[in-house]
């Protein structure tokens, strides 16, 4: 049986991931029979707020990758403005390209067919160090990120300490 | 932001291959046919009025029927070539294969090459080029005003 694209594609990654691994996260599967899920550690950046933490996430690919985005899961408590409650990611090159009538300006931010597992975790690295807060996916995060930082600070200390003693 | 909603569609972009003269696509990379998508018996293919939407084709109105037709029309006349094995590029950044001598690609007016089966579906999504994201269908209206 052939195997579709999208794993192949995905297998591709796995493989020159494995071979050259790239700072600040380790990548496998969560299943090694399922090239679509994928488990991810995330080494929190230096000099952030996240600095020392290590944070467990879940990939998940659809069969039209790379057509569409994969979903991204915290599976580590985490506490930032653009990830829920929940542990799911909100950054908008996870998302489909809007109408394009008038969208060109935007297409950058959004979702690409070129995006790989590395451009996806590079991304998100970049948010953990430089949260976005005019669409946040954690209101509350948002809010005390913009006005009662040493309760955020405090909160996400909370959560790297967390982070370590589950690791 | 805000668009993190969960939606489940399937694709067709079979439409877009209906009736073109180059179908070219038995040379896939590794060997295998390309398999064209089969819809199931009871699901009529799926269209991207919006990228961002999708419908069967029965749900859609005359006016995202018409957009549609234009985009498929639009991409359609983007040119379609045999790789050579002469292109500065060497691979397909989609798929990240490289290219074979007799894949079917197709060149986007940014000069930027793809195998046709994977550039198609996304430019049924979004009409702009994935490596540099120049709009595809601006420049192409504007080389047929000129001819
Ligand atoms: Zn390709
Ligand atoms: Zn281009």
């Amino acid at each position: 049986m052939s195997e579709p694209q999208s794993a192949l594609l995905l297998r591709k990654q796995l493989a020159e991931l494995n071979k050259n691994p790239v700072e600040g996260f380790s990548a496998g599967l969560i299943d090694d029979n399922d090239i679509y899920r994928w488990e991810v550690l995330i080494i929190g950046p230096p000099d952030t707020l996240y600095e020392g933490g290590f944070f467990k996430c879940h990939l998940y690919f659809p069969k039209e990758y790379p057509l569409k985005p994969p979903k991204m899961k915290f599976i580590t408590e985490i506490w930032h403005p653009n990830i829920d409650k929940n542990g799911d990611v909100c950054i908008s090159i996870l998302h489909e390209p809007g109408d394009d009538k008038f969208g060109y300006e935007k297409a950058s931010e959004r979702w690409l067919p070129v995006h790989t597992v590395e451009t996806i975790l590079i991304s998100v690295i970049s948010m953990l160090a430089d949260p976005n807060d005019e669409s946040p996916a954690n209101v509350d995060a948002a809010k005390e990120w913009r006005e009662h930082y040493s309760e955020f600070k405090r909160k996400v200390a909370r959560c790297v300490r967390k982070s370590q003693e589950e690791c | 932001m805000g668009n993190c909603l969960k939606r489940s569609t399937t694709d067709d972009i079979s439409l877009l291959r209906g009736s073109d003269s180059v179908r070219e696509s038995s040379s896939d990379q590794l060997g295998q046919p390309y398999q064209e998508p089969i819809p199931a018996e009871d699901v009529s293919p799926v269209y991207y009025p919006s990228p961002s939407v999708s419908r069967s084709v029965v749900q859609l109105t005359e006016e995202e029927q018409v957009k549609i037709a234009k985009r498929i029309g639009l991409i359609q006349n983007l040119p379609i070539g045999t790789y050579d094995g002469c292109k500065k590029e060497r691979e397909c950044v989609i798929c990240m294969v490289e290219f074979l001598v007799g894949d079917t690609v197709r060149c986007l007016p940014c000069m930027h090459t793809y195998h046709m089966k994977c550039i198609d579906g996304w430019l049924m999504r979004s009409l702009t080029c994935p490596s540099c994201l120049e709009p595809v269908d601006a420049a192409l209206l504007t080389s047929y005003e000129t001819t």
